[in-house]
C-alpha cells in the first residue's frame, strides 16, 4: 500500500468588499481573472474576507464564497471577520468546510470550544498572525494584523488545541507578500507545539519555499496567496517539484 | 431526483452542486414523503455521531430510514458522518447506538505520532471489484477529514481501505448501502466519477 496521509498545497485568496486583493499592498488584484474550473490540482482552497469594518458589504464576500462552494469540487475554508457562531452558520451554510477565526477568538476563546461542540472540531481553522516584536519574540498579533496580544503563537497554539480547533493557519507577518520564503522559525515553533495539522503562510515566491515549508518548517500544508500560483499549470509545476524533491503530495 | 438528506449537520451545498455535476437533479430535504419519491438517497454529515443521531431522533426520520432502505431497498450513500451513522454504535462524546444497518463500531482513529484530525488527501485501497469505482484508478486519492473511523465486523462489505496509523474500512457496499469515509464531493475529478457511479446504478 502507497505512503499514506499527502502533504497540501493551498491557495488562499483575499477578498475586499468582494474584489480579489493583493494581500501586502492592499490594492485590487488585476492581473489575474479568477477560473473557476481552472483549479483541479489544487488539495484544498482559503477564502478571506480583509474587508475592514464599515468598508463594504459582507454579502459580496458571502456571494464569493457561495461561487466556490458551487463550482470547485475541493475543500473549502472561508473566513474573515468571524465573530459568532452565526458568522460561523452562515459560512458553513453558504457551502464552506471549515470557517476560519482569529481576533474573536483571542478575546474570547472560548468562543473555539463553542464552534467546535456544535460542528465539530475539523470545522474550526484558528488563524493566527504572528511576527516579532521589539523585543525581538514572535507574538501573535490580531485586528488585520495592528494589535499586539501579549500571546506567543506556540502557546495560543497549544491552548486553541486544548479548547477544540481543528487545525492552525500560521501566517508571518512580516513575509506575507515578500515573495522572500516562509518564516520557517516561526512555523516549527508551532508545529512542534500541536498535535492538529499546521498550515503555513506568508512568503511563497518560488517552489523551493514549498519544499523548505515542509522540510524546515514541519508543516503539514503549505499555502499561498500569490495568485499567478493559482492556476491548474503552476500548480501542477510546484507539485511536481515537490515530488522531485522527495515530498509526498497529491499529483495527477 | 437524488434525495439528500438535511438532518441539520454537513455540507449540503456541496453535496448538491456536485450531484448537479453529475447531472441529475438534488433535492435537500427531510421530508419523508420527497425521501419516498426519491430514486437515490445521500446522508451527507459533518460532526459528532450522537449529534447526528439526536437529529435524526428529533426530525422523527429513523423510522422512514429503515423503512426505505432496510425493507424497500431504495439505494443509499453515507458520506463521512453519514457513513458512520450507518454503524452499531460509536464511542464518540459517549457511547450512542448508530443506525445498525451496517455491522461496525465507530472508534477513534489509533494513528500514534499522527495529528488528528486526519485531515487531507490520502488513498483508497480497492479491496474489490464495485461499481462505486468504475473507472477508478486502484489506490486513488480521496479527501479524509475526521477524528473516528469505521471498523466493519464483516469484511465481506469492506470494498475499499485507507491507512493512517491504522487501516480502516473507507469504503463499503452491503446490498443497496454504500457508504464512503471520505467525501466525494470534495474529491476533485475522482470524487465526482464515483458520486456519478452511484447515482447511476440501476
Amino acid at each position: 500500500m502507497p505512503d499514506m496521509l499527502k502533504k497540501r498545497m493551498i491557495t488562499v485568496l483575499t477578498f475586499n468588499d468582494g474584489v480579489l486583493f493583493r494581500t501586502k499592498d492592499f490594492c485590487p488584484d488585476y492581473r489575474y481573472t479568477l477560473s473557476f474550473v481552472d483549479a483541479w490540482s489544487i488539495d484544498e482552497i482559503v477564502i478571506l474576507d480583509v474587508t475592514r469594518p464599515g468598508c463594504g458589504q459582507k454579502s459580496n464576500f458571502y456571494r464569493i464564497v457561495s461561487e466556490f462552494a458551487e463550482r470547485c469540487f475541493v475543500p473549502l475554508a472561508a473566513g474573515g471577520g468571524v465573530r459568532s457562531i452565526d458568522d460561523f452558520k452562515t459560512l458553513l451554510g453558504l457551502g464552506a468546510d471549515k470557517v476560519i477565526v482569529n481576533t474573536a477568538a483571542v478575546e474570547r476563546p472560548e468562543f473555539i470550544s463553542q464552534a467546535a461542540r456544535l460542528f465539530g472540531a475539523q470545522c474550526v481553522v484558528l488563524s493566527i498572525d504572528a511576527k516579532k516584536n521589539e523585543r525581538g519574540s514572535y507574538e501573535v498579533f490580531t485586528d488585520f494584523a495592528s494589535k499586539p496580544s501579549g500571546l506567543t503563537p506556540q502557546d495560543w497554539a497549544r491552548t486553541a488545541q486544548a479548547l477544540g480547533t481543528g487545525e492552525v493557519f500560521l501566517t508571518s507577518i512580516t513575509r506575507d507578500g515578500s515573495l522572500e520564503g516562509y518564516d520557517n522559525e516561526l512555523n516549527k515553533t508551532v508545529a512542534a507545539a500541536v498535535d492538529i495539522p499546521v498550515l503555513i503562510c506568508g512568503g511563497a515566491g518560488k517552489w523551493q519555499d514549498f519544499v523548505d515549508g515542509f522540510n524546515e518548517g514541519m508543516a503539514q500544508a503549505v499555502c499561498t496567496t500569490n495568485i499567478y500560483h493559482f492556476t491548474e499549470a503552476s500548480i501542477k509545476s510546484a507539485k511536481n517539484y515537490l515530488k522531485n524533491s522527495g515530498i509526498d503530495v497529491r499529483t495527477g | 431526483m437524488i434525495a439528500i438528506l438535511n438532518y441539520g449537520l454537513g455540507n449540503l451545498r456541496s453535496v448538491a452542486g456536485a450531484v448537479r455535476k453529475a447531472g441529475f437533479e438534488p433535492v435537500i430535504t427531510s421530508d419523508p414523503v420527497i425521501l419516498e419519491q426519491a430514486e437515490k438517497l445521500i446522508i451527507p454529515g459533518v460532526g459528532a455521531f450522537g449529534d447526528g443521531m439526536r437529529n435524526l431522533r428529533q426530525l422523527g426520520l429513523i423510522d422512514t430510514l429503515n423503512r426505505l432502505v432496510l425493507e424497500a431497498g431504495k439505494p443509499v450513500l453515507g458520506i463521512c458522518l453519514g457513513c458512520q451513522l450507518m454503524a452499531n454504535d460509536s464511542v464518540e462524546f459517549g457511547h450512542h447506538q448508530g443506525l445498525g444497518w451496517i455491522d461496525a463500531s465507530v472508534v477513534k482513529i489509533n494513528a500514534p505520532g499522527q495529528r488528528i484530525p486526519h485531515v487531507g488527501w490520502n488513498n483508497l485501497s480497492q479491496l474489490k471489484q464495485n461499481l462505486l469505482f468504475e473507472g477508478i484508478p486502484q489506490d486513488e486519492l480521496f479527501y479524509y477529514v475526521h477524528s473516528f473511523c469505521i471498523q466493519c465486523k464483516n469484511p465481506d462489505i469492506v470494498i475499499g481501505e485507507c491507512e493512517y496509523g491504522q487501516r480502516f474500512s473507507a469504503a463499503i457496499n452491503a446490498g443497496s448501502i454504500y457508504a464512503t469515509q471520505f467525501h466525494p464531493e470534495k474529491s476533485q475529478r475522482y470524487g465526482l466519477k464515483l458520486l456519478e457511479n452511484f447515482l447511476t446504478l440501476a
